[in-house]
């Protein structure tokens, strides 16, 4: 295959906007493919995405260590803040440093430790939607897809009164960090900002805590940290990681979600009055178009996947979005199939590092379709409204989707 | 408590491998990077239903071996 007649701009206009398109050709030309201007492999088929992800003997997720191998010592000093916080999150984290953290922090996130949170979630939704029921209107991301998943963030966290505002504003900065918005010269000194501010925030409250124990997630890493099991700075890099982690991917998949529905409203009927299709419909929603469209590994090894030789040191854009249109993999990809069953979709990843709050993300988007689909029609898109994503390789982020719909009685 | 059946879901298993962290006698993975059996009987059963709570995709089924009666995961889980 002569692989110059791909496109290797992943951020150009047509990629962002329809990323499926592009994956599909790509997987078609070339499953394993280097991406000379990413200086990297690009993986879009399922079962090469799949064994990247299960083998984490062979391939790192040390983000951290491989970044700092390629800075100056001045461009490091530079952003020591990020490094300081972000070199503890478990996500960057190869074993056994991993392996140690995962299994503390599971106990707080499995299936049976989540679902005590349902009524909780279920009585944001309704509040959230009680605000916007009666104008027949909302910019859904504003007032529903970030409002739910910040506001259970904050309760599970024992703060429900934190700035929000503040919280999204410096969310935002560290994500100029992950969106590879090569684009922006600024990116690492906006997200240094966005680190400071907020550990500068939360800080007090983590201290609070200490002296003042609960139920909440930040009492429960103290008392590990206290236990000897954990240091303070994977309680502080952890509690940024909730914060941050907690409602931005999250917010991005009730969006792609509501809009993929509107697309195919027969699918919004069937869910509305069927709910039981609610599970099943949520890991449709997840593999037909996810909120993270890519995740990376770097080889530890020289290491063959499929006919390719990865060299020790390459990095690999592991493209979940591209995995989960696998034909191979899944029957007619390009259909939202709310019943499609099994669904092994690698939305959330696969292998050790498949996402911790993949459990909490299931239930507030299963609560949040269960409350939208029970009070309002199938919502079509305001007029004169275009489609606009942020440029990212990551994410998978509408810029807004003002919405218009019927309340139901 | 009685001897337990072990069943991994391999529709459902995304090789997370907490099994295999809690319980390395029992679980392992196979060639594709899925939880597998080595031997239900190293763990007492009720290990073993904690070590399946574990398991972020609920791919784990525990059964009673002699009354067949499903251990894990609780029906109201809807799984």
């Amino acid at each position: 295959m002569n692989a110059t007649v791909l496109n290797d701009d992943l951020m150009a206009p047509a990629v962002i906007a329809n990323p499926h398109a592009y994956y599909h050709n790509l997987r078609n030309t070339e499953k394993i493919h280097w991406n000379e201007r990413w200086k990297g492999w690009v993986l879009t088929g399922y079962k090469e995405v799949v064994d990247v992800l299960r083998d984490a003997e062979h391939f790192s997720s040390d983000r951290m260590g491989y970044l700092e191998a390629e800075l100056t010592q001045e461009e490091q000093e530079s952003i020591a803040p990020i490094f300081r916080i972000l070199k503890y999150w478990m996500v960057f984290r190869d074993p056994p440093d991993h392996t140690v953290l995962r299994m503390l922090l599971n106990k707080l996130f499995t299936p049976v430790a989540i679902e005590r949170y349902r009524p909780m979630v279920r009585k944001i939704v309704q509040k959230t939607l009680d605000k916007v029921i009666d104008s027949g209107k909302m910019e859904l991301i504003h007032d529903f897809a970030y409002e739910v998943p910040m506001s259970v963030i904050l309760e599970l966290i024992g703060a429900p009164d934190l700035d929000r505002d503040k919280i999204k504003e410096w969310s935002e900065k560290i994500g100029v960090f992950f969106f590879i918005k090569a684009d922006e010269p600024r990116r690492r000194e906006i997200a240094c900002e966005g680190i400071n501010a907020l550990v500068e925030y939360i800080t007090p409250i983590i201290e609070h805590r200490r002296e003042h124990p609960g139920i909440d997630l930040i009492s429960l890493l103290i008392s590990a940290e206290e236990a000897g099991q954990i240091t303070y700075n994977d309680v502080l890099a952890t509690c940024v990681l909730l914060i941050f982690g907690g409602h931005e991917t999250t917010m991005n998949l009730i969006a792609n979600g509501t809009l993929a529905l509107m697309q195919h409203p027969e699918q919004w009927e069937m869910l509305s009055s069927n709910p039981s299709l609610l599970k099943k419909g949520v890991e449709e929603l997840l593999r037909f178009d996810g909120s993270v469209k890519s995740t990376v590994r770097w080889a530890k090894v020289d290491w063959m996947v499929g006919d390719k030789l990865i060299k020790q040191g390459e990095r690999l854009l592991v493209s979940l979005s591209g995995a989960n249109r696998d034909p191979l993999q899944f029957a007619n990809p390009d259909t939202l199939d709310i019943t499609r069953d099994p669904n092994l979709h690698v939305a959330f990843a696969h292998g050790i590092h498949v996402c911790l709050g993949a459990s909490l993300a299931r239930l507030e988007v299963e609560e949040a379709f269960a409350g939208l689909v029970k009070r309002i029609s199938c919502p079509v898109l305001q007029q004169g409204t275009a489609l606009d994503y942020y440029p990212s390789v990551v994410h998978r982020a509408l810029k807004v989707l003002p919405i218009s719909f019927q309340a139901k009685i | 408590m009685a001897q337990v059946k072990i069943e991994v879901n391999h529709n459902r298993c995304v090789g997370a491998q907490l099994c295999v962290y809690f319980l390395p006698g029992v679980f392992t993975l196979n060639a594709n990077g899925q939880s597998t059996i080595i031997d239900a009987a190293k763990a007492d059963a009720a290990t073993i239903i904690q070590t399946a709570e574990q398991c972020p995709q609920c791919a784990i089924t525990i059964t009673d071996s002699s009354t067949g009666e499903v251990l894990f995961p609780p029906a109201d889980l809807g799984f």
